[in-house]
C-alpha cells in the first residue's frame, strides 16, 4: 500500500436526473416533491468522485474493510433539479494509527465555476 | 426557533437496499450478510449516509426549508443494523454570523450513541 495523500482526481460531472433524484427522496423518506434532499450530496460531491480513489491501483482502498467515520457537507447553495454539476476529489490525509488506516477524502464541487458545496469524508480501513 | 420535532427511524433491509440502488454505494456489507460476516460483522449493516440523510430529515423537519441548511456533519459512532429503532434528538447550541448552530445526535433502542458529534448550521432567516 503506498502513501497517496495530497493526491487529486480528475473532475467528475454529475447531472442531477429528475428521476434518479425522486427515487432517491423516496428511499431516504424525504418529501419528493421538495427538491433535492441535502444528503444527495452523498452522489454529486462524494460518490461520484471518491469511486475513483476506491478504484487507484495505487491508493490500493480495501474496500471490503472500509467504513465510514466520519461526514461533513457544507453548501454556498444547495443544487437544483436539472442541474450540472462539477465535483473534483483530493486526499487530505492518509495515514496508519493503532493497525488502522485513516484515509480523509475532500470535495469542492461547483456549478457554473461557482462554489456550491464541500465534502469532507474520512474513512478508517481495518487492517 | 421552535423545538425539535420528535424524530424516529426503524431500520429496515428493504430500506438499506434501496438506499443502495439509489445512492450507487452497492458494498456488499450493506447487502449480503455473507458478506458482512466475511468482514467482521454481525450482518448487514446500514449505510452510514443512510444514517446522515435521516439526521438530515430530522433538522429539515425542525427548521423548514432544506435551502437553509449551510453545514452537516457527523461521526458514524456504532453499527446501525436492521431493526433498530433510531431517535435523533438536538438542542440550538448558538447563533454567529446569521447562523444558528444545532448541537445532533442519534441514539438507538438500547440507548447507544449512534452518531455523535452531529452538528448543524442553518441560516437564521
Amino acid at each position: 500500500m503506498s502513501n497517496v495523500a495530497g493526491k487529486r482526481y480528475p473532475a467528475v460531472e454529475t447531472t442531477l436526473e429528475p428521476e434518479h433524484v425522486r427515487a432517491f427522496a423516496e428511499a431516504i423518506g424525504a418529501d419528493p416533491d421538495a427538491g433535492v434532499p441535502p444528503t444527495y450530496a452523498a452522489v454529486y460531491a462524494l460518490f461520484s468522485t471518491a469511486a475513483q480513489l476506491y478504484g487507484d491501483e495505487d491508493a490500493a482502498v480495501d474496500f471490503q474493510h472500509l467504513l465510514h467515520s466520519e461526514q461533513e457537507f457544507s453548501w454556498t447553495r444547495h443544487p437544483e433539479v436539472g442541474e450540472t454539476v462539477v465535483a473534483g476529489g483530493r486526499v487530505e490525509e492518509d495515514v496508519e494509527r493503532r493497525n488502522l488506516r485513516f484515509l480523509t477524502y475532500a470535495t469542492s464541487v461547483e456549478s457554473a465555476g461557482e462554489p456550491l458545496c464541500t465534502s469532507r469524508m474520512v474513512n478508517v480501513i481495518r487492517g | 426557533m421552535k423545538e425539535a420535532q420528535p424524530y424516529t427511524w426503524v431500520v429496515t433491509r428493504e430500506q438499506i437496499r434501496a438506499y443502495a440502488e439509489a445512492s450507487g454505494d452497492r458494498n456488499p456489507i450493506h447487502l449480503d450478510d455473507d458478506a458482512a460476516r466475511a468482514a467482521g460483522l454481525p450482518g448487514v449493516i446500514a449505510h452510514g449516509m443512510l444514517g446522515m440523510a435521516q439526521l438530515a430529515n430530522f433538522v429539515v423537519g425542525w427548521t423548514g426549508d432544506h435551502r437553509r441548511l449551510r453545514r452537516l456533519r457527523c461521526r458514524f459512532s456504532a453499527m446501525i443494523l436492521p431493526g433498530d429503532q433510531i431517535t435523533f434528538s438536538g438542542r440550538v447550541a448558538g447563533e454567529h454570523d446569521g447562523l444558528v448552530e444545532l448541537d445532533l445526535e442519534a441514539q438507538n433502542q438500547k440507548g447507544e450513541r449512534v452518531l455523535t458529534k452531529g452538528l448543524a448550521e442553518v441560516s437564521a432567516s
